[in-house]
C-alpha cells in the first residue's frame, strides 16, 4: 500500500457561492456580505462533503488579496492575458495574430499525432555531403520534398502519412498548403460572404465557422439592416447592446423598427457547401473496407483523435502531427475589489514577478504534521482504531508581525465513521518572521538549534492541555490527540454514527473513507501596519499606526489511514 | 538510511561541495562545480564524455570549452542518478556536447539527465530519464517516473509528468520557494543538521 503523506487543504471563502455571486461589476454590496460571513459559524465544515472537494486548495494554489483581507483561489480570480507564446520554441505571440492565426504556433512546432512527443525536422535522408558541390555549377535546386518531421519519443515520422517538406523552415505554412490546398489559409483568414467561388470549399471546421458565420450574418443583415452581427463579430457580447441585437436575431424584427413588424421575414438554413453547410458522409464502405484491410491497429484511440485539431480522424494514416496549442501567462485580479494580486514580467525569458500575494508568504501560517512519538520499527504506519494517538502540528508563520492563532474542531470527525479529536493546546501566539537575512538567518538558526537540543535533554516532556509543545523563532507546535474509529460496519460500535436516527448505511468502505481527516477552524489575529491604500479613511493617521487584522478559515487536515483491523 | 554512518561518508570541498566517496565521478576534469553541491553515493557524472576536440574546425576555442558537465550552486544528485552529456553527429563525425545545470537542481534517486541545459529552481523526482538535447527552464518539476523525449523544451512553471512526458500542470504562484534547495543541503554531509521546521 502507497504511504501516507500527511496533507493540510485550505477552504477559499468563495465556497459560499452567494457571497460572491455575480461581484464582478459592483464591489459595494458585497463587502457587506463579506462582513455577513460570519454567520455561518453556526454549522461545522464537512471536508468529506461532495462540494467541498471545489473549494479545498493546497496552501501553495492560494492567493491573499491584502485589500480584502481575504483568501483568493484559482476558481475565483479573474486571469487576465500577459503574455501569449509557444511552449516550444518560446516565441511571443501577439493577441492580434492570435486572432487571424489562431491559438497554435505557426512556426515549426508540432506534437507527435501518436504518442504526443515533440517532433524535429529532419533530413529525409543524410544529404550527399559532395553532391552540393558537384551540382553547383548546373543550379539544380535541391532534390524537393527532402524534410520529414520526425518524432524522437516513438520515431513516426511524417513520410508515412506522405508528408515531406521541401526547406526544414515554415513548416506549419508548408503542412497547410499540403493539407488543404493553396488558398485555403486565405479563406480561413478573410472568412469574407463573396459567394462567387463555388470550387472553393471550405473543409477545416475554421473555414467551416467563417463561412457559417458570414452566411448567417448576411441573413440576419438582409432580414434587418440595423442588427447585423457586427457585435457578435467581436465577441461583445457582454454588452448591453449585444444584447438587444441578439434579443431582435431571436425575435425575428428590430425592437425600436415597428414599421417592420407586418412584413415577416424568413432566414433560411445555409444549404451548400460554400456557405458552411456539409452533408454528413454516411457511406461507411471505404471505412469498413480499410478496417478489413488494416486491422484493429490501422485504427487510432480516441485519446490520439482527440487532440487532433480537427475532427473525425478514424485511421492512423488520418492522423496529421498537430502544432504546438500555445501557452500563457497572466496576472490575476481579486473578484471582489478588482486588485492584481498575481502579475508575472511580461517576458517569456523573465521568471520573476512583479506583485505576487501568495497566500503561504502573506498571511496564512503552513501547518506540518507529524507523529509525536513515530512507533520504533515503522510498523504499517496506519493508525489503530481506539488506540490515542498523538500528532504534532507546526504552524509556521509567514508574517513580519507576532500573529495569535485560535483553533476549533469538532469533537469528532465527520462522516460514518466518527474518530474523536483533541487539540491540546487550541489557542496559542507565534512570533514574527525575523528578516530574511541569509546569513544572519543561518547564524541565528544554529544558536537556536542548540537550546533546542539543550531543552530537549532535560527531559522527556509530557503532552500538557493548554500547553504549546515546542517553539521556535516563527513557530509553535501543539498537540493533537486522536482517537481513530473502528471501521467495522457494526452499527453497535461507540464509533459508527447513524446520520438522524435513520437506517444505518452499511455499505462497504468507500474510497479514501479509511484517512482520518480533522475539520479545523483557524483563526489568526495580528496586528499590522496600516495599509495605505484606503485613501480618505484616516488623514491624520500616524505614521507607524497599527491595524488589527483577522483572517478564519476552515481547513482539512489528513492526519493518516486508520487500519482496517 | 543506516543510523550507523562511517565517519567522513563525505569529502567536503572548500566550495562546499559534498560529495560522497562512493560517488562515481569520471573524467573529473571535466566536470565544474559551482559549489555548495551535494553528490550522493552511486550517483555517476560521466565527465568522459567531453566534446571530442576537433583541432581543425576551432582553433581558437576557449580552453574551457572541454567541459562536459557544469552544475551550479545547490544542486542536490541523489543516490544512484546519472547525469551523461547528449551526444550526435555534427559535420559528419560523433560528439558529446555538453550538460550544464542551473542552480537549486534536484534529481532524484535512480534518474538519468542527458538534457542539453536544465535551469535554475528545478525539481526532477525519481526515476525520471530527461532524454538528449532536451532544455528545461527555471521553476520546473519532472514527477516521478517521467520520460522526457529527446529534443524536448519544457517552458518555466511547468508541471511534467508521463511517457512521454506533457505538461500535467502550472507550478502555483505559492510553489516557488519550495524548489530552494539550502535548508536540505545542511542535512546531508558529515555533520548533518535536521531539518528546520
Ligand atoms: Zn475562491
Ligand atoms: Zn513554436
Ligand atoms: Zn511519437
Ligand atoms: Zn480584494
Amino acid at each position: 500500500m502507497a504511504s501516507f503523506t500527511p496533507y493540510t487543504y485550505i477552504q477559499c471563502p468563495c465556497h459560499d457561492s452567494t457571497v460572491q455571486g455575480r461581484t464582478a461589476d459592483d464591489a459595494s454590496p458585497t463587502v457587506s456580505h463579506e462582513l455577513n460571513e460570519d454567520d455561518d459559524d453556526g454549522h461545522a465544515f464537512d471536508p468529506r462533503a461532495q462540494r467541498s472537494i471545489f473549494s479545498l486548495y493546497p496552501l501553495e494554489y492560494l492567493l491573499y488579496c491584502d485589500v480584502c483581507h481575504q483568501i483568493r483561489c484559482p476558481r475565483c480570480v479573474s486571469e487576465e492575458l500577459v503574455t501569449i507564446y509557444c511552449p516550444s520554441c518560446l516565441f511571443e505571440v501577439g493577441s492580434s495574430s492570435l486572432k487571424t492565426e489562431g491559438n497554435r504556433c505557426t512556426r515549426s512546432c508540432f506534437q507527435c499525432p501518436i504518442c504526443i512527443g515533440p517532433l524535429a525536422v529532419q533530413a529525409l535522408e543524410s544529404p550527399p555531403e559532395s553532391a552540393p558541390v558537384l551540382s553547383e555549377g548546373a543550379g539544380t535546386p535541391i532534390p524537393s520534398a527532402s524534410w520529414v518531421l520526425t518524432c524522437s519519443y516513438c520515431h513516426w515520422n511524417s513520410s508515412e502519412i506522405g508528408v515531406k517538406f521541401d526547406k526544414p523552415q515554415g513548416i506549419f505554412a508548408q503542412l497547410q498548403k499540403l493539407r488543404y490546398g493553396e488558398d485555403q489559409s486565405k479563406h480561413v483568414i478573410s472568412g469574407d460572404s463573396s459567394p462567387t467561388k463555388p470550387e472553393s470549399i471550405p473543409d477545416t471546421s475554421k473555414a467551416r465557422f467563417a463561412a457559417l458565420k458570414s452566411f448567417y450574418g448576411s441573413q440576419t443583415v438582409n432580414a434587418n439592416p440595423s442588427a447585423g452581427l457586427s457585435g457578435l463579430g467581436d465577441y461583445g457580447l457582454n454588452s448591453p447592446g449585444a444584447l438587444t441585437r441578439i434579443m431582435s436575431i431571436y425575435s425575428g424584427n428590430n425592437m425600436n423598427g415597428l414599421k417592420q413588424k407586418n412584413k415577416p421575414t424568413i432566414m433560411r438554413e445555409a444549404d451548400s457547401h460554400n456557405e458552411g453547410f456539409r452533408l454528413t458522409d454516411l457511406d461507411e464502405s471505404s471505412a469498413i473496407s480499410q478496417l478489413r484491410r488494416d486491422g484493429m491497429d490501422g485504427t487510432i484511440t480516441s485519446a490520439q483523435a482527440k487532440v487532433q485539431v480537427e475532427e473525425g480522424a478514424q485511421f492512423a494514416d488520418q492522423l496529421w502531427p498537430i502544432p504546438y496549442l500555445l501557452r500563457t501567462k497572466r496576472s490575476k485580479r481579486c473578484p471582489v475589489c478588482r486588485h492584481i494580486i498575481s502579475k508575472p514580467e511580461p517576458k517569456v525569458s523573465n521568471t520573476r514577478w512583479r506583485i505576487r500575494l501568495a497566500a503561504n508568504n502573506n498571511a496564512i501560517p503552513t501547518i506540518s504534521i507529524k507523529p509525536l512519538n513515530p512507533p520504533p520499527g515503522s510498523g504499517s504506519g496506519l493508525l489503530r482504531p481506539m488506540r490515542p494517538a498523538q500528532f504534532l502540528l507546526t504552524f509556521k508563520n509567514p508574517l513580519f508581525d507576532d500573529v495569535k492563532v485560535t483553533l476549533a474542531t469538532p469533537a469528532t470527525t465527520p462522516g460514518r465513521f466518527a474518530s474523536r479529536v483533541t487539540v491540546l493546546c487550541p489557542e496559542f501566539s507565534i512570533d514574527a518572521n525575523p528578516d530574511n537575512d541569509m546569513y544572519l538567518d543561518d547564524v541565528l538558526k544554529d544558536g537556536e538549534k542548540e537550546r533546542q537540543r539543550q531543552r530537549g535533554d532535560e527531559g522527556i516532556h509530557q503532552a500538557e492541555a493548554g500547553k504549546i509543545w515546542e517553539r521556535g523563532r516563527n513557530w509553535v507546535s501543539i498537540v493533537v490527540e486522536v482517537v481513530p474509529a473502528s471501521l467495522r460496519l457494526d452499527p453497535s460500535s461507540v464509533s459508527f454514527r447513524t446520520e438522524g436516527g435513520s437506517e444505518p448505511d452499511l455499505s462497504t468502505l468507500r474510497e479514501d473513507e479509511d484517512i482520518l481527516e480533522i475539520p479545523m477552524f483557524v483563526r489568526l489575529e495580528w496586528e499590522s501596519e496600516a495599509s495605505h491604500d484606503q485613501v480618505g479613511a484616516t488623514i491624520s493617521r500616524e505614521k507607524d499606526a497599527r491595524e488589527k487584522r483577522e483572517l478564519a478559515y476552515w481547513c482539512a487536515i489528513g492526519i493518516g489511514r486508520i487500519s482496517q483491523e | 538510511m543506516s543510523r550507523k554512518q562511517v565517519k567522513g561518508e563525505y569529502i567536503e570541498t572548500d566550495t562546499g561541495n559534498k560529495v560522497a566517496r562512493k560517488a562515481v565521478l569520471v573524467g573529473t576534469q571535466h566536470i565544474m562545480l559551482g559549489g555548495k553541491t551535494v553528490i550522493q553515493a552511486d550517483a555517476m557524472i560521466r565527465g568522459d564524455l567531453a566534446r571530442t576536440s576537433q583541432p581543425s574546425s576551432a582553433p581558437g576555442a576557449a580552453p574551457g570549452s572541454t567541459t562536459a558537465v557544469a552544475i551550479g550552486r545547490y544542486c542536490f544528485l541523489s543516490k544512484g542518478c546519472c547525469l551523461r552529456p547528449p551526444g550526435r553527429i555534427y559535420k559528419g563525425s560523433f560528439t558529446y556536447l555538453p550538460l550544464r545545470l542551473g542552480d537549486h537542481v534536484f534529481v532524484g534517486e535512480g534518474t538519468v539527465v542527458q538534457a542539453a541545459t536544465i535551469g535554475s529552481h528545478v525539481h526532477i523526482g525519481q526515476n525520471v530519464v530527461i532524454g538528449e538535447f532536451a532544455i528545461i527552464k527555471d521553476y520546473v518539476r519532472v514527477l516521478d517516473g517521467a520520460v522526457v523525449p529527446p529534443n524536448m523544451v519544457i517552458p518555466s512553471f511547468s508541471i511534467v509528468a508521463g511517457q512521454p512526458a506533457r505538461v500535467v500542470g502550472e507550478v502555483p504562484e505559492g510553489g516557488h520557494e519550495a524548489f530552494e534547495l539550502r535548508e536540505l543541503y545542511k542535512t546531508v554531509g558529515n555533520n548533518p543538521q535536521p531539518l528546520p521546521v
